[in-house]
């Protein structure tokens, strides 16, 4: 008992050492750059809010057609299509907020983060063929760095997989967790169903640690409802996940007429980075047992431990900022 | 070995082919690209051992005639000849002069493609010694014309996989002498090595001053 | 269908190397410091290299004597991570990786079968030794805990697999038609260490 009570006070520290930097990172500062047509393909850029380091510091980079002097941006006939990144972002500059108001038609929204430093701006006429690639080349992407960078995701998938081991069964249930979030990333996308981003968040976690609940039950020896269906936890916990992908997108600043497209890449890319990391878990998995270098006995509970307590850590980090106590 | 295990070919070998040439296209457009870094290091190290037709011939023989031979020299060879050859490859790379070395690649092709010919069963450490001999010299000519460049190590790598391989598929070829026709062929393909050997060493000896 | 499995994941590795080498700084620049450390080992050809052998190594030697590197590795990495962010990490020679190379390839195609205390002093020096160079790859913007963390999880992934499939490829020693199989993991040994006299050489020519 001591020595598991222990563990836990170690996995804490663990994780709250790995984590914090993360969470102070998402407070720094943040930029807004607009950018105004003037002429056909002639752009003025302003900067609406300086961020920290100052706007002569910020080395942003526009597609190679373009032409860039601040203020001016002269792009031509192609006009203003193409990659946009912002080469330095770091600690002291997280985000960087693109505002592109074309002379005819709405304005759109752009943000550039670490996460993604590159946006691509689309043409704002009918789609083409090579809206389409460009589209899906950068949806893709984003689908991929977000399952990726999500480390509350993949701890989830994790778990399910740790319990339902592998074979057919967990086939089913990572689809049923993918049907699941691709449900309700649909259904947030278009605006069916809302949900403030914080406590959703909080929600997330604490369905990390249910999953990690369950792997305590059922190295008990009680089959937890997981273990009996995998596949609703899965698809009822991949509707709560599958909002909170939709949220990632959303602060993209999508347009209207090609989120149906940008949705179903976006889905994509989630899936192959989601396909991707089942692989690498299986294959880790196996050659742990063609080593049998498992853990020893009274280590049976530690990755239960290890997820549980990462999540519980996440969830009161959320919940602290859902009650607005920050 | 794809005698051995014939049922095992009743698979499709679409897999390894399609992946090799993913392989070389990747490797391809790296070096069309440039010959700087890590692709283009192990671009050029993996074609340099093949765009040298002597040069091919002669590791080809090697894996051919030690098929021949049988045990042990079927496998010692593929694991002793990287090694000398990197020694060989050492000399090179230092600039330490070996005489007149094209003209002893092109010997290599010739004696070893006619060993293969004539079904020579020198005694194991004969022969050894004669393929060890070669393959300095054949180390050297790689290690001397190593590219100032390129990632050595990339260059290694490329390089050594590559006389790998081409030993590996003189041995596959060689595995076909069990069979009487098929062992005819290997000293046809033998007698073919040691007619292109001669031909370049009558033209490295007659570019000699 | 296990061979073509098999086959899979031997030409598997060799292609991702050639893919990703050319975009891994981008893939770091995108995803932040956790897979900058984990990548950053695999952009360079001298941990792939040299983790392949000790993995094949400890794969020829078998599951009880390869096993503990599936802890030391990454440990020692972390260690020798540390170290290089201490005191610099060039002053590594050059050499020390080929003849790290050299040892590795020649104790593989020799089929020496050293125990496991050996097995794992040689991979906790290399764990070290590539710690304290991947150390190199942070910048000043970098978050250390992360980088490390990358590169400890992408170290010990990478062993535990080759070590596996080195094992799994092997097969039992009672089973005389895989005789070549061990043959091929012995000719393996002998192209690294004949590409690690090459790089030694490179290394005293330039």
């Amino acid at each position: 008992m001591i020595v598991r009570r222990l563990a836990l006070t170690a996995l804490l520290c663990v994780a709250a050492t790995l984590f914090a930097p993360q969470l102070r990172a998402h407070e720094a500062s943040l930029g807004v750059i607009e950018l105004r047509e003037v002429r056909p393909g002639a752009f003025i850029g302003r900067w609406t809010m300086e961020p920290a380091i100052g706007a002569s510091h910020v080395d942003l980079r526009v597609p190679a057609h373009c032409f860039l002097r601040m203020p001016q941006l002269i792009c031509g006939d192609k006009g203003l299509v193409g990659p946009i990144t912002i080469t330095n972002l770091g600690a002291n500059m997280s985000a960087v907020l693109l505002k592109v108001i074309p002379m005819t038609g709405a304005s759109r929204s752009y943000t550039i983060t670490t996460a993604s430093p590159v946006v691509s701006i689309l043409a704002a006429g009918a789609p083409t063929l090579q809206t389409w690639i460009e589209l899906a080349r950068t949806y893709v992407n984003y689908g991929i760095d977000h399952i990726l960078l999500g480390a509350d995701h993949l701890l989830f998938v994790l778990g399910l997989i740790w319990i339902v081991r592998a074979g057919w069964r967990l086939a089913k249930t990572i689809t049923a967790f993918t049907i699941g979030h691709s449900l309700s990333l649909a259904a947030a996308a278009f605006g069916l169903i809302g949900i403030p981003e914080r406590p959703l968040n909080a929600c997330i976690a604490l369905s990390i640690v249910f999953v990690g609940v369950e792997i305590v039950k059922q190295q008990r020896g009680a089959a937890g409802l997981t273990a009996r269906y995998p596949w609703a936890v899965a698809g009822a916990f991949g509707l709560v996940h599958g909002i909170g992908f939709a949220s990632a997108l959303a602060g993209l600043g999508l347009e209207r007429r090609l989120l149906p497209g940008a949705l179903l890449f976006f889905n994509v890319g989630v899936e192959v980075g989601q396909l991707a990391f089942v692989l690498l878990v299986l294959a880790l998995m196996w050659a742990h047992r063609r080593l049998n270098a498992v853990l020893p006995r009274w280590g049976d509970l530690l990755p239960a431990y290890a997820i549980g307590s990462v999540a519980m850590f996440w969830f009161i980090g959320r919940l602290i900022r859902v009650l607005g106590v920050t | 070995m794809t005698a051995r295990n014939a049922p095992a070919t009743r698979h499709p070998r679409l897999p390894r082919s399609t992946v090799l040439l993913a392989f070389l296209a990747i490797a391809e457009t790296a070096f069309a690209h440039e010959q700087q870094g890590v692709p283009g290091g192990l671009a050029s190290g993996f074609l340099h051992p093949l765009t040298g037709l002597d040069h091919l011939a002669a590791m080809v023989a090697v894996g051919l005639w030690g098929a021949q031979l049988g045990a042990p020299a079927i496998w010692i060879l593929p694991i002793t000849f990287p090694l000398v050859m990197a020694v060989g490859g050492v000399l090179g790379v230092l600039g330490i002069p070996l005489p007149i070395p094209e003209a002893v690649i092109a010997l290599s092709a010739l004696v070893l493609g006619g060993a293969v010919a004539a079904r020579l069963r020198l005694p194991f450490a004969a022969a050894a010694a004669v393929v060890g001999v070669f393959a300095i010299f054949h180390g050297h000519a790689h290690g001397a014309e190593l590219p100032k460049s390129a990632n050595p190590l990339a260059y290694g790598v490329g390089f050594v996989v590559a006389t790998g391989l081409l030993h590996l598929c003189g041995i596959s070829i060689g595995t076909l002498s069990r069979s009487p026709a098929g062992g005819r062929l290997i000293q046809g393909l033998g007698a073919s090595i040691a007619v292109l050997g001669c031909y370049f060493l009558v033209r490295n000896l007659a570019a000699l001053p | 269908m296990r061979r073509r499995l098999n086959r899979g994941a031997f030409a598997a590795p060799l292609l991702l190397v050639a893919a990703q080498s050319a975009d891994a700084h981008i893939v770091a620049s995108r995803l932040g410091d956790f897979y900058a450390g984990a990548l950053h080992p695999l952009t360079d050809l001298q941990d792939i290299v040299l983790w392949t052998a000790l993995g094949l190594l400890a794969g020829s030697l078998g599951a009880a004597r390869g096993r503990g590197l599936v802890l030391v590795l990454p440990l020692g990495l972390l260690l020798g991570f540390n170290v290089g962010l201490s005191f610099g990490s060039t002053w590594i020679a050059p050499l020390t990786n080929a003849g790290m190379m050299v040892l590795l390839g020649v104790l593989l195609a020799a089929g020496l079968r050293i125990n496991a205390a050996a097995l794992l002093a040689i991979g906790l020096v290399l764990a070290l030794m590539r710690g304290v160079v991947n150390a190199g790859g942070v910048g000043t913007a970098t978050d250390r805990v992360l980088f490390g963390a990358g590169l400890a999880l992408s170290g010990y992934a990478f062993i535990t697999l080759i070590t596996a499939l080195a094992l799994t490829f092997r097969g039992s020693d009672t089973a005389p038609s895989r005789a070549w199989r061990r043959i091929a993991i012995r000719a393996c040994g002998s192209w690294i260490a004949a590409i690690g006299l090459m790089v030694g050489g490179f290394a005293l020519a330039s």
